[in-house]
């Protein structure tokens, strides 16, 4: 009795243990199917608008423009060009993303016409006055998270599947992230996000999905909330145009001297 | 000036012309900046210059770029007037250039600026441009240079080669001029080591690679230097510097490391033909903290240390930046050079904000202290620290631009 007892018990602990393997296999298959999504689109370019609202609901509005690039084996290659306010125009970062090691970032300051290397480390605090840091901004590499799945959730009438993440960037600002996924195109539509002290600091939403050359799902509005200080900004993204044919020298400190 | 403004007209007509008849540029822009400054200094100069000094300065652009992005056309002159110092009053070109982007390289033809360098506070690899060294003490203004400059770029490097045509003068403050040295230079009359004079045509490069958390760059500069020594011209009355403009041969070297939050940089260079070899460089290092006191607001915190072989000392420069991370992009930058062999000390804070989407405003207060003050009976003595010249010197700063 007692050795069919203590068989019980291991089993339990090994189907548990089981279990527990196969949803972190589950929370990294569902984002692996969510990235598929997104991913292979080999380069894209965009006109963004960015509208800060403040705790008031007054709106300041900059706009920009960013380009990105697939790159074979490695992360993304992305250029981010500031338009307006007036003052910052020119102003732009080239960002090399990599799979797992910290990103590499460069800024570019025209009226010094100087490259400046960012230390790519600080890139938790908030991104030019928006809610936004570099962090959210820069894509997010499967690689770079571990995943849990949690369950099943409807959101907005929508049947999602609800993962956490955890960054493995021992420098990011999060500790953990909850996504939500709609199941249907596991299109990402919510993340929640954990500041260092794991406390709800910040939620960002995914809205009005276009699907380009048949193939690839954006959203053409992200916004994001910040409970502590109850501002939000909200990205929209126009002129999507794809497969541009760029090349490593349109992601080159020389492209980055030269965008006006 | 007159000359260059005449052949400058007729360089953009033709342009003009040759572009919209093929119809291939498609994006044009007109931009630019107006800025008006006032200077209040809390004495009257030594040579009795007046308190307040004023100025405006206007900078439109031009930018056009053809369809395919490959070629592109940029046209910024910049006028400045100032109210008390006709030394300050300019009329510059700083940017006038074609870019044509080639499948193995990219040329850049006309007046342009380019930067060298890592470091923060002080500059010392930075030679393509001239100092307007009236618009500010801190070296970070320059003059347009006109040039001819390939670039290649391969996957972790960009290798630039430059030929420089002519040779732009440094701007020193005049007699009603403030933060000047007590005997005046006399801009007028340059001498140059070169037959050439300021024609000669000067070559550069610069090799810069990346891997990873690790930058360097090598570079060599080969022409009239940016940098005059001064000769003294006792047949005046009046002594004055004349600025001697020697040719050179300057070897500059860049490295920046990044280690967790930190950035480590040196910069540095040789020289010679400038009297004795000597070298020079900066290095220190960078930080950031994120949200200090659990607000929104960064601190950067800079260290730099300086070493001249020309001077007795060596001061550390010291600064931090408050980036307030608000819709208005407020900043505060605090600066010290710290000579701790005389306990001088340059102490500046710049505070900006943005107004509306148009405009931008900024105060800066900059004293200097625990120098000698200049001898009256005897002014033109060789100083004995670094801010001599600057005792009655400090001063705050008011400055709003307007973006077009």
């Amino acid at each position: 009795m007692l050795l069919k007892k203590n068989i019980t018990l291991v089993l339990i602990i090994l189907l548990s243990s089981f279990n527990i393997f196969a949803e972190k296999n589950k929370g990294l298959e569902i984002a692996i199917m969510a990235d598929s999504n997104i991913s292979g689109f080999i380069d894209s370019r965009s006109q963004m608008k960015m509208l800060l609202k403040n705790k008031k609901g007054q709106i300041t509005e900059r706009s920009m423009r960013s380009k990105i690039m697939e790159v074979e084996g490695d992360g993304d290659k992305s250029l981010i060009v500031f338009e307006t306010p007036r003052d910052v125009r020119g102003i732009a970062v080239l960002g090399y993303a990599h799979k797992t090691e910290t990103d590499d970032q460069w800024l570019y300051m025209p009226a010094l016409k100087r490259v400046k290397r960012i230390v790519s480390k600080n890139r938790s605090g908030p991104f030019l006055g928006s809610e936004f840091s570099l962090e959210d901004l820069s894509f997010q590499e499967i690689e770079k998270f571990s995943y849990r799945y949690i369950g099943e959730e409807l959101l907005d009438g929508k049947d999602c599947y609800l993962i956490e993440r955890t960054p493995l960037d021992p420098y990011s600002g999060y500790t953990k992230q909850k996504v939500w996924i709609e199941k249907e195109n596991y299109l990402t539509l919510k993340i929640e996000h954990y500041d260092r002290k794991f406390s709800h600091l910040k939620t960002q939403y995914f809205r009005g999905f276009n699907k380009y050359l048949n193939k690839f799902w954006r959203p053409s509005e992200i916004e994001m909330i910040n409970h502590q200080t109850n501002k939000s900004t909200t990205l929209l993204m126009e002129d999507m145009v794809f497969q541009n044919g760029y090349t490593e020298k349109d992601f080159s400190q020389n492209s980055l001297k030269r965008s006006k | 000036m007159n000359g260059l403004f005449k052949n400058l007209n007729r360089l953009i007509f033709l342009f003009f012309m040759a572009s919209f008849s093929h119809n291939i540029f498609s994006i044009t822009e007109f931009l630019g900046e107006i800025s008006i400054e006032g200077r209040s200094f809390s004495n009257e100069g030594f040579f009795n210059q007046a308190k307040f000094h004023s100025s405006l300065s206007v900078s439109p652009e031009i930018y056009i770029e053809s369809d395919d992005l490959k070629k592109s056309f940029s046209f910024k002159p910049k006028f400045r007037k100032d109210s008390e110092d006709s030394e300050r009053n300019l009329i510059d070109i700083q940017e006038l250039h074609w870019t044509i982007i080639g499948n193995i390289f990219e040329t850049k033809i006309g007046i342009r600026k380019d930067f060298w360098g890592v470091t923060e506070t002080v500059h010392r690899v930075d030679i393509i441009n001239q100092t307007d060294f009236v618009e500010n003490i801190d070296g970070e203004d320059k003059l347009g240079q006109p040039m001819i400059n390939i670039s290649f770029e391969r996957l972790n490097g960009t290798f630039d080669i430059y030929a420089l045509l002519g040779f732009r003068e440094r701007t020193f403050g005049g007699k009603k001029g403030r933060l000047r040295a007590p005997i005046l230079v006399d801009t007028d009359n340059p001498i140059y080591e070169s037959n050439a004079k300021e024609k000669r045509i000067d070559f550069a490069f610069r090799w810069s690679q990346y891997f990873s958390d690790f930058e360097y760059a090598i570079s060599h500069f080969s022409g009239t230097s940016r940098e005059p020594l001064f000769k003294i011209d006792l047949s005046s009355p009046v002594p004055q510097f004349q600025p001697l403009y020697n040719v050179i041969d300057q070897t500059g070297i860049e490295i920046l490391y990044i280690l967790g939050s930190m950035a480590f940089k040196l910069e540095g260079f040789s020289r010679s033909g400038q009297e004795d070899r000597f070298s020079a460089s900066t290095a220190g290092f960078e930080y950031t903290q994120i949200g200090i006191f659990e607000s929104r607001i960064d601190l950067g915190w800079v260290a730099e240390f300086n070493h001249d072989d020309r001077m007795e000392n060596s001061p550390i420069s010291l600064g931090t930046r408050l980036t307030f991370n608000d819709i208005a992009d407020t900043q505060i930058l605090s600066g010290l050079l710290w000579n701790k062999d005389t306990d001088e000390k340059n102490i500046f804070i710049e505070a900006s904000s943005r107004l509306k989407s148009c405009c931008k405003i900024s105060i800066e207060g900059v004293i200097f202290t625990n120098g000698k003050k200049l001898n009256k009976f005897n002014p033109y003595k060789e100083p004995e620290g670094l801010f001599d010249y600057f005792q009655e010197e400090d001063f705050l700063k008011l400055e709003f631009i307007y973006y077009l």
